[in-house]
């Protein structure tokens, strides 16, 4: 049963994910993004993980992606449609490509990425308070990182969007 | 050759999927009926606020005017403009109307009652998730979808406008809105919304609202940023007649429009539910010593007079303007949020 | 540096005012206003179903021809009344008749007014030598039958449904008939009802 939930999650996940790169009209593409990352966060259900499904739902389908449309929605989109895909370096994008994949592969099958929540037991629902005393305990230095590279992304927005000449 | 446990697992295990069923079919009908009532009462109190009658034509007092609207909506030609992106402009009343839907799943209505003869408990809720509170906030979230996209694909400027709006609306109230549902959170322990009703119990001075002197800052943020969210007077900006037509449901006829005041009815249920839960003990009794109700009443009379309660601030307030929105999400809302949050945390720890 | 923009706006009233934001003076005064409207009584009149507006004897609705106190029709068909009218909505076309149904051996053959051209102005009232014609108090004249709109003389030689005797001003039951798309309003029609008020003086 969960087998057969899964593999649709995942199919339409990945066909979604397909779509956001293929699709010319950026709405779309917006529409499936957020198909994937809802198919993602039911697979996060089924590995009993809701918190981090609502989370995704949430943070990525609710918040972010709302913000993507905000600037999405802007563009005219007949001229975007007509523009080309890939820009003039190609060759660029195309020596990158294997690269980018290459290391992706890399991350999920050789990283460390399978031992992170080794203590927590398999198969039973995650609890909220387990993922908080994680977070704040154990992996209080990365959190914390985190929590700081995101308010030097705030100030720099702040810096870009501010007037020049109120600046100086 | 089948051994009698197996048959009785079997039974119980469809008898409880049937159960499930039935419940979720019961929501379903009621939260589609809903507009029924909720449209009546809310022509009647704009009409009594007024001084008219409302309705009065339609069945007696009017009752039968909502039938007769949903008829009427039924029976209109249904419009797609001819530069509108076809698909996704029909799909946008479903996108606002499914999650405002789904939210239900995790929506305790009461604790259990015991039906009688059968002496079988019976739980009044679809689920009780231990991330309920997140769940809801997260997928009520996504009725905005319906809107933006609505006003999108309808290729028209007061609909873009509208969904523009409405977008950034929901990021600055959507802040204030998670920071409320953190502060009861904090006071309550939980974020199953069961559990957080069973720590409001005896007595309202047990209520989260009245956790002085941070439960009422909470729960006038949770007020505010709720209204804004369901896109009510006077935060209805998206829609708002005065400078956007009808903002970004202005293409939409027939049904597909009757499908955007359906998700609002049924998203300004949510929002009077999610404060009754969160800030009025949900279904406890106020007067622990007062003659035994069922607790369904509690629920009910605080729900209704909840959503009384918008419906009243709606024919009482003038609409913000855009900026002065923005202003007090941004500028009033989050640091009044910021502060609550560590005197709240303070006071747990230290009382 | 732009100033003015970063200082921090004042907030008015002082103190005070800053209480009053607190703690929603303002819009709690709204709202306990708007409470009151809607536990008060409604102003709506419930016309055509329960209640109907009788106008002051000043108002000028559709046309009456009025008869003097033995019965007979007093206009003369002197078309004066089809001279004055701004819209010409009159038709008045006379003839001789010696059987004592007008005042006059000269009768009306035809009296029609044309209610969809007339502005209501009563200028056909005060041409009138005998008044024989008057604008009573009827304002019910939306139709769907348009044949409805042109009054012809025996119509409009019924008496009115408000009579002239009733001072008006007043609001009184009604119910609203729906197969004759009728509002009967609780008042009978007097049957000499002319009677009170015909002035030939
Ligand atoms: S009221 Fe005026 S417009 Fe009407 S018929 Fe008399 S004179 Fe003509
Ligand atoms: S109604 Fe008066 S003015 Fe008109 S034709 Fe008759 S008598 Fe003359």
């Amino acid at each position: 049963m969960e087998q057969i939930f899964f593999i649709g999650f995942a199919v339409l996940a990945i066909v979604s994910a397909l779509a956001v790169v293929s699709l010319r009209n950026p709405v779309h593409s917006a529409l499936c993004l957020m198909v994937c990352l809802f198919q993602v966060a039911c697979i996060f259900v089924l590995l009993r993980s809701p918190f981090l499904a609502v989370v995704q739902i949430f943070i990525y389908v609710g918040a972010v992606m709302v913000l993507f449309l905000f600037v999405v929605m802007i563009l005219d989109i007949r001229k975007v449609m007509l523009g080309s895909l890939v820009g003039k370096r190609s060759g660029f994008v195309y020596a990158i490509m294997p690269l980018v994949t290459l290391e992706f592969l890399l991350v999920i099958f050789k990283g460390g990425l399978g031992k992170v929540a080794s203590n927590i037991p398999s198969g039973e629902e995650v609890k909220v308070a387990v993922i908080g005393k994680e977070l704040f305990t154990k992996y209080l230095f990365p959190f914390e990182v985190v929590s700081i590279l995101l308010l030097v992304a705030m100030v720099g927005a702040i810096v870009l969007a501010k007037d020049r000449d109120e600046g100086a | 050759m089948f051994e009698l446990a197996d048959i009785t697992t079997f039974i119980v295990s469809i008898s409880v999927f049937l159960i499930l069923f039935v419940k979720v079919y019961v929501v379903a009908a009621v939260l589609f009926s809903l507009p029924i009532p909720l449209t009546w009462i809310e022509r009647k109190v704009a009409g009594h606020i007024q001084v008219r009658l409302g309705p009065f034509t339609v069945g007696p007092h009017g009752i039968l005017q909502p039938i007769a609207d949903t008829l009427k909506s039924f029976s209109k030609e249904d419009v797609i403009p001819e530069k509108a992106d076809r698909l996704i402009f029909i799909l946008a009343p479903l996108i606002a109307l499914v999650p405002a839907c789904m939210v239900f799943v995790a929506i305790p209505f009461g604790e259990s009652v015991t039906i009688p003869y059968i002496n079988y408990e019976l739980t009044l809720y679809i689920a009780d998730m231990n991330v309920a509170l997140l769940y809801i906030l997260a997928i009520s979230g996504l009725g905005i979808y319906g809107i933006i996209f609505g006003g999108w694909a309808s290729n028209s400027k007061y609909a873009v406008l509208g969904g523009l709006r409405s977008a950034a609306q929901m990021i600055s109230y959507e802040v204030a809105l998670s920071f409320a549902a953190i502060g009861v959170v904090m006071l309550s322990n939980s974020l199953s919304l069961v559990e957080i009703v069973k720590s409001q119990a005896g007595g309202f001075w047990n209520w989260n609202l009245f956790y002085l002197p941070v439960g009422p800052v909470w729960f006038i943020i949770f007020i505010i940023a709720g209204i804004a969210e369901i896109n009510r007077i006077p935060f209805d900006l998206p829609e708002d007649e005065g400078t956007l037509g009808a903002g970004f449901s202005v293409e939409y006829s027939g049904m597909k429009f009757a499908f955007f005041p359906l998700a609002e009815y049924i998203a300004m249920t949510t929002v009077s539910i999610l404060a009754v839960l969160m800030f009025l003990g949900g279904w406890n009794t106020p007067f622990p010593g007062a003659p035994v109700v069922p607790p369904i009443f509690w629920f009910g009379i605080k729900v209704l007079a909840f959503i009384y309660f918008f419906m009243w601030t709606r024919f009482t307030f003038p609409r913000y303007r855009y900026d002065q929105l923005m202003t007090i999400g941004w500028k009033i809302l989050i640091p009044i949020c910021l502060v609550n949050l560590l005197v709240t945390g303070f006071m747990r720890i230290l009382l | 540096m732009k100033k003015g923009r970063n200082v921090s706006r004042k907030i008015e009233g002082g103190l005070i005012g800053l209480l009053k934001k607190i703690f929603f003076i303002d819009l709690l005064t709204g709202m306990s206003v708007t409470l009151g409207y809607n536990l008060g009584k409604s102003i709506t009149m419930r016309y055509p179903h329960e209640e109907k507006w009788i106008p002051y004897p000043r108002f000028r609705g559709v046309h009456t021809l009025n008869r003097d106190d033995e019965g007979r029709e007093l206009c003369v068909a002197c078309e004066l009344c089809v001279a004055a009218c701004p819209t010409d909505c009159i038709t008045v076309v006379p003839e001789e008749d010696l059987t004592g149904r007008g005042i006059a051996d000269r009768v009306p053959k035809v009296w029609t007014v044309n209610l969809v051209r007339c502005l209501f102005c009563g200028y056909c009232e005060d041409a009138c030598p005998t008044t024989a014609v008057r604008l009573s108090r009827d304002y019910e004249l939306a139709t769907t039958d348009f044949s409805r709109t042109v009054r012809n003389r025996d119509e409009l030689l019924q008496p009115p449904a408000i009579p002239e005797t009733v001072k008006g001003g007043v609001v009184v039951e009604a119910r609203y008939d729906k197969k004759n798309m009728k509002v009967r309003a609780n008042m009978l029609r007097q049957k000499d009802w002319w009677k009170s008020k015909l002035n030939l003086g």
